[in-house]
Protein backbone atom coordinates (compact mmCIF):
# COMPACT_ATOMS: atom_id res chain seq x y z
CA UNK A 1 0.00 0.00 0.00
CA UNK A 2 1.72 3.73 -1.02
CA UNK A 3 1.65 6.14 1.83
CA UNK A 4 -0.84 9.54 1.47
CA UNK A 5 2.55 11.21 0.10
CA UNK A 6 3.13 8.64 -2.83
CA UNK A 7 -0.78 8.84 -3.11
CA UNK A 8 -0.62 12.53 -3.53
CA UNK A 9 2.69 12.99 -5.61
CA UNK A 10 2.75 9.90 -8.62
CA UNK A 11 -0.20 8.49 -10.46
CA UNK A 12 -1.32 6.10 -7.99
CA UNK A 13 -5.22 5.77 -7.86
CA UNK A 14 -6.84 7.33 -5.01
CA UNK A 15 -7.02 6.72 -1.82
CA UNK A 16 -10.38 6.06 -0.34
CA UNK A 17 -11.70 6.86 3.04
CA UNK A 18 -14.92 6.24 5.05
CA UNK A 19 -15.30 8.94 7.46
CA UNK A 20 -18.02 7.69 10.50
CA UNK A 21 -18.80 10.43 12.92
CA UNK A 22 -22.63 11.63 13.68
CA UNK A 23 -21.57 15.11 13.97
CA UNK A 24 -22.34 16.49 10.47
CA UNK A 25 -19.32 19.48 11.52
CA UNK A 26 -16.86 16.52 12.38
CA UNK A 27 -17.93 15.07 8.98
CA UNK A 28 -17.14 18.43 7.09
CA UNK A 29 -13.96 19.11 8.59
CA UNK A 30 -12.62 16.05 8.32
CA UNK A 31 -13.41 15.81 4.62
CA UNK A 32 -12.07 19.18 4.15
CA UNK A 33 -9.06 18.07 5.82
CA UNK A 34 -9.30 15.04 3.77
CA UNK A 35 -10.01 16.43 0.82
CA UNK A 36 -6.68 19.36 1.07
CA UNK A 37 -4.95 16.09 0.17
CA UNK A 38 -4.93 15.28 -3.09
CA UNK A 39 -6.30 12.55 -4.83
CA UNK A 40 -8.39 11.29 -1.85
CA UNK A 41 -11.58 10.05 -2.37
CA UNK A 42 -14.30 10.59 0.35
CA UNK A 43 -17.97 8.50 1.63
CA UNK A 44 -19.07 9.35 4.86
CA UNK A 45 -21.44 7.40 7.42
CA UNK A 46 -23.41 8.89 10.18
CA UNK A 47 -23.30 6.18 13.27
CA UNK A 48 -22.38 2.75 13.19
CA UNK A 49 -24.73 0.45 11.15
CA UNK A 50 -24.43 2.93 7.81
CA UNK A 51 -19.93 2.62 8.60
CA UNK A 52 -20.78 -1.49 8.28
CA UNK A 53 -23.02 -0.78 5.06
CA UNK A 54 -20.76 1.52 3.40
CA UNK A 55 -17.75 -0.81 4.28
CA UNK A 56 -18.87 -3.08 2.63
CA UNK A 57 -19.86 -1.80 0.26
CA UNK A 58 -17.40 0.45 -0.50
CA UNK A 59 -13.71 -1.17 0.95
CA UNK A 60 -12.25 1.97 1.58
CA UNK A 61 -8.75 2.18 2.07
CA UNK A 62 -8.67 3.79 5.63
CA UNK A 63 -11.79 4.47 7.92
CA UNK A 64 -11.82 7.41 10.19
CA UNK A 65 -13.74 6.85 13.21
CA UNK A 66 -15.46 8.40 15.84
CA UNK A 67 -16.42 6.87 19.69
CA UNK A 68 -19.04 8.42 20.84
CA UNK A 69 -22.29 7.63 18.59
CA UNK A 70 -26.05 7.50 19.20
CA UNK A 71 -26.82 3.01 18.81
CA UNK A 72 -23.75 1.21 18.13
CA UNK A 73 -21.07 3.31 19.46
CA UNK A 74 -17.23 3.29 17.66
CA UNK A 75 -15.29 0.40 19.25
CA UNK A 76 -18.27 -1.78 18.58
CA UNK A 77 -18.20 -0.80 14.75
CA UNK A 78 -14.64 -1.29 14.76
CA UNK A 79 -14.62 -4.20 16.23
CA UNK A 80 -17.38 -5.79 13.47
CA UNK A 81 -15.37 -3.98 10.75
CA UNK A 82 -12.11 -5.33 11.65
CA UNK A 83 -13.62 -9.20 11.91
CA UNK A 84 -15.04 -8.71 8.60
CA UNK A 85 -12.20 -7.60 7.42
CA UNK A 86 -8.51 -8.00 9.77
CA UNK A 87 -6.91 -6.04 6.58
CA UNK A 88 -9.34 -2.77 8.11
CA UNK A 89 -7.27 -0.01 8.25
CA UNK A 90 -8.81 2.33 10.74
CA UNK A 91 -7.49 5.57 12.59
CA UNK A 92 -9.75 5.87 15.66
CA UNK A 93 -10.82 10.13 16.38
CA UNK A 94 -12.22 11.04 19.65
CA UNK A 95 -12.64 13.10 22.07
CA UNK A 96 -12.47 10.54 24.82
CA UNK A 97 -8.88 9.45 25.06
CA UNK A 98 -8.08 8.15 28.18
CA UNK A 99 -5.76 5.03 28.40
CA UNK A 100 -8.68 2.32 28.74
CA UNK A 101 -10.47 3.61 26.05
CA UNK A 102 -7.59 3.86 23.78
CA UNK A 103 -6.57 0.19 24.99
CA UNK A 104 -10.30 -0.63 23.86
CA UNK A 105 -9.81 0.37 20.34
CA UNK A 106 -6.95 -0.89 19.93
CA UNK A 107 -8.80 -4.39 21.40
CA UNK A 108 -11.10 -4.01 18.84
CA UNK A 109 -8.65 -2.94 16.11
CA UNK A 110 -8.00 0.24 15.54
CA UNK A 111 -4.47 1.30 13.95
CA UNK A 112 -4.38 4.66 15.61
CA UNK A 113 -5.75 6.81 17.82
CA UNK A 114 -6.33 10.69 17.74
CA UNK A 115 -7.57 12.64 20.30
CA UNK A 116 -9.96 15.37 19.36
CA UNK A 117 -9.70 18.11 18.12
CA UNK A 118 -7.85 16.81 15.20
CA UNK A 119 -4.99 18.91 13.06
CA UNK A 120 -4.48 18.16 9.06
CA UNK A 121 -1.00 17.57 10.16
CA UNK A 122 -1.77 15.08 12.88
CA UNK A 123 -3.77 13.23 10.27
CA UNK A 124 -1.57 13.27 7.40
CA UNK A 125 0.91 11.46 10.02
CA UNK A 126 -1.65 9.16 11.17
CA UNK A 127 -2.16 8.21 7.64
CA UNK A 128 1.11 8.12 7.02
CA UNK A 129 1.88 5.56 9.39
CA UNK A 130 -1.25 3.38 9.07
CA UNK A 131 -1.23 3.13 4.95
CA UNK A 132 2.81 1.98 5.47
CA UNK A 133 2.22 -1.01 7.75
CA UNK A 134 2.27 -4.19 6.62
CA UNK A 135 -1.05 -5.71 6.38
CA UNK A 136 -2.77 -7.93 8.78
CA UNK A 137 0.27 -6.11 11.20
CA UNK A 138 -0.74 -3.14 13.23
CA UNK A 139 1.07 -0.27 13.77
CA UNK A 140 2.59 0.69 17.07
CA UNK A 141 1.67 4.57 16.13
CA UNK A 142 0.44 5.56 19.00
CA UNK A 143 -1.39 2.41 20.14
CA UNK B 1 -19.67 19.30 44.48
CA UNK B 2 -16.92 17.12 43.23
CA UNK B 3 -14.49 20.59 42.65
CA UNK B 4 -11.52 18.77 41.38
CA UNK B 5 -13.72 17.34 38.27
CA UNK B 6 -14.94 21.11 38.11
CA UNK B 7 -11.65 22.27 37.56
CA UNK B 8 -11.12 19.77 34.62
CA UNK B 9 -14.00 20.65 32.72
CA UNK B 10 -13.64 24.22 33.71
CA UNK B 11 -10.03 24.40 32.28
CA UNK B 12 -10.84 21.71 29.40
CA UNK B 13 -13.54 23.63 28.10
CA UNK B 14 -11.73 27.28 28.40
CA UNK B 15 -8.52 25.51 26.69
CA UNK B 16 -11.21 24.45 23.67
CA UNK B 17 -12.81 27.74 23.59
CA UNK B 18 -9.29 29.47 22.76
CA UNK B 19 -8.45 27.13 20.01
CA UNK B 20 -12.38 27.52 18.16
CA UNK B 21 -13.63 30.43 19.61
CA UNK B 22 -10.18 32.55 19.51
CA UNK B 23 -7.20 33.17 21.65
CA UNK B 24 -8.85 36.03 23.17
CA UNK B 25 -12.00 33.41 24.82
CA UNK B 26 -11.83 33.51 28.52
CA UNK B 27 -13.71 32.73 31.68
CA UNK B 28 -15.20 35.28 34.20
CA UNK B 29 -15.73 34.60 37.67
CA UNK B 30 -17.41 31.51 38.25
CA UNK B 31 -20.41 31.26 41.13
CA UNK B 32 -22.32 28.77 42.41
CA UNK B 33 -25.91 28.15 42.04
CA UNK B 34 -28.68 25.96 44.19
CA UNK B 35 -29.64 25.07 40.37
CA UNK B 36 -28.50 25.33 36.73
CA UNK B 37 -29.29 29.34 36.26
CA UNK B 38 -29.50 28.68 31.98
CA UNK B 39 -31.86 30.97 30.95
CA UNK B 40 -31.15 31.84 27.04
CA UNK B 41 -31.95 30.22 23.62
CA UNK B 42 -29.66 27.54 23.29
CA UNK B 43 -28.74 24.39 25.41
CA UNK B 44 -25.88 22.06 24.42
CA UNK B 45 -26.77 19.07 27.21
CA UNK B 46 -23.89 16.29 28.24
CA UNK B 47 -25.14 14.00 30.65
CA UNK B 48 -22.31 12.42 33.12
CA UNK B 49 -22.61 9.07 34.46
CA UNK B 50 -20.37 6.39 36.33
CA UNK B 51 -18.76 6.53 39.17
CA UNK B 52 -19.99 10.08 39.74
CA UNK B 53 -23.11 11.59 38.09
CA UNK B 54 -24.62 15.28 36.69
CA UNK B 55 -24.85 17.22 34.04
CA UNK B 56 -22.77 19.86 31.96
CA UNK B 57 -25.03 22.57 30.17
CA UNK B 58 -23.52 25.11 27.97
CA UNK B 59 -26.48 27.52 27.09
CA UNK B 60 -26.07 31.08 24.97
CA UNK B 61 -27.78 33.23 22.90
CA UNK B 62 -29.16 32.14 19.53
CA UNK B 63 -26.79 35.00 18.21
CA UNK B 64 -23.77 33.92 19.75
CA UNK B 65 -24.21 30.53 18.76
CA UNK B 66 -24.67 31.53 14.75
CA UNK B 67 -21.83 33.06 14.99
CA UNK B 68 -19.87 31.36 16.74
CA UNK B 69 -20.71 28.01 14.78
CA UNK B 70 -20.25 29.84 11.49
CA UNK B 71 -16.62 30.79 12.58
CA UNK B 72 -15.85 27.14 13.41
CA UNK B 73 -17.60 26.29 9.85
CA UNK B 74 -15.59 29.17 8.42
CA UNK B 75 -18.67 30.33 6.42
CA UNK B 76 -21.79 32.67 7.90
CA UNK B 77 -24.45 30.47 8.74
CA UNK B 78 -28.22 32.30 7.68
CA UNK B 79 -29.21 30.76 11.27
CA UNK B 80 -29.91 27.80 13.27
CA UNK B 81 -29.30 24.75 10.68
CA UNK B 82 -28.70 21.63 11.67
CA UNK B 83 -24.77 21.97 10.74
CA UNK B 84 -24.84 25.09 13.42
CA UNK B 85 -26.46 22.85 15.60
CA UNK B 86 -23.92 19.88 15.22
CA UNK B 87 -21.04 22.30 15.69
CA UNK B 88 -22.51 23.65 19.24
CA UNK B 89 -22.92 20.00 19.97
CA UNK B 90 -19.03 18.66 18.63
CA UNK B 91 -17.37 21.54 20.67
CA UNK B 92 -19.30 20.75 23.94
CA UNK B 93 -18.75 17.13 23.15
CA UNK B 94 -14.99 17.90 22.70
CA UNK B 95 -14.54 19.84 25.97
CA UNK B 96 -16.22 17.71 28.37
CA UNK B 97 -14.65 14.63 26.52
CA UNK B 98 -11.13 15.78 27.18
CA UNK B 99 -11.63 16.65 30.59
CA UNK B 100 -13.79 13.38 31.03
CA UNK B 101 -10.28 11.45 29.43
CA UNK B 102 -8.28 13.38 32.30
CA UNK B 103 -10.45 12.21 35.26
CA UNK B 104 -10.78 8.22 33.85
CA UNK B 105 -6.66 8.50 33.58
CA UNK B 106 -6.62 9.63 37.40
CA UNK B 107 -8.18 6.61 38.54
CA UNK B 108 -12.29 7.68 38.10
CA UNK B 109 -14.77 5.64 36.05
CA UNK B 110 -17.19 8.43 34.52
CA UNK B 111 -18.87 8.35 31.63
CA UNK B 112 -20.70 10.94 29.24
CA UNK B 113 -23.81 10.67 26.89
CA UNK B 114 -24.00 12.08 23.64
CA UNK B 115 -24.77 15.68 23.59
CA UNK B 116 -28.23 17.19 22.93
CA UNK B 117 -29.34 20.30 21.74
CA UNK B 118 -32.22 22.31 22.66
CA UNK B 119 -33.22 25.87 21.47
CA UNK B 120 -35.89 27.86 22.56
CA UNK B 121 -37.08 30.61 24.55
CA UNK B 122 -35.86 31.48 28.07
CA UNK B 123 -34.64 27.67 28.51
CA UNK B 124 -34.09 26.71 32.09
CA UNK B 125 -33.35 23.25 33.80
CA UNK B 126 -35.28 21.70 36.35
CA UNK B 127 -32.67 20.00 38.53
CA UNK B 128 -33.64 22.34 41.80
CA UNK B 129 -31.76 20.14 44.25
CA UNK B 130 -28.22 20.30 42.51
CA UNK B 131 -25.63 22.86 43.62
CA UNK B 132 -24.24 24.14 40.08
CA UNK B 133 -21.05 26.17 39.25
CA UNK B 134 -21.61 28.26 36.91
CA UNK B 135 -18.65 29.32 34.69
CA UNK B 136 -19.30 31.92 32.08
CA UNK B 137 -16.84 32.01 29.24
CA UNK B 138 -16.33 35.50 27.04
CA UNK B 139 -15.94 35.16 23.34
CA UNK B 140 -15.97 37.24 20.45
CA UNK B 141 -19.25 36.12 19.64
CA UNK B 142 -20.70 36.47 23.48
CA UNK B 143 -20.85 34.84 26.33
CA UNK B 144 -21.68 30.69 26.81
CA UNK B 145 -21.98 29.56 30.19
CA UNK B 146 -21.10 26.58 31.71
CA UNK B 147 -22.97 25.19 33.88
CA UNK B 148 -21.45 22.01 35.47
CA UNK B 149 -23.39 19.60 38.36
CA UNK B 150 -21.56 16.85 39.47
CA UNK B 151 -21.80 14.74 42.67
CA UNK B 152 -20.22 11.35 44.03
CA UNK B 153 -22.62 8.28 43.83
CA UNK B 154 -22.80 7.98 47.92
Amino acid sequence: MHSIDEATSTAQPALTCLIVDDSAFMRLRLRLMMESLERVSTSEAANGTEAIQEYGRLKPDIVLMDIIMPGMEGVETVKKICEADPNARVIMISSLSHKEKIAEAKAAGARYFIPKPVTAEELRKAMNDVLSSPETNRSAGNL
Amino acid sequence: MRLDFVKAFVDSTTMLFKEFAGPSSDMSSPMMRPSPHAGNEVMAIIGLSGEAQGRVIFDMDLSTAVELASHMIGEPSPGMTPLVRSSIAELASMAIGRAISEINDNGTRLHMSPPTVITGANLTSDDQCFETLVAPINTAYGEVRVNITIQDLD
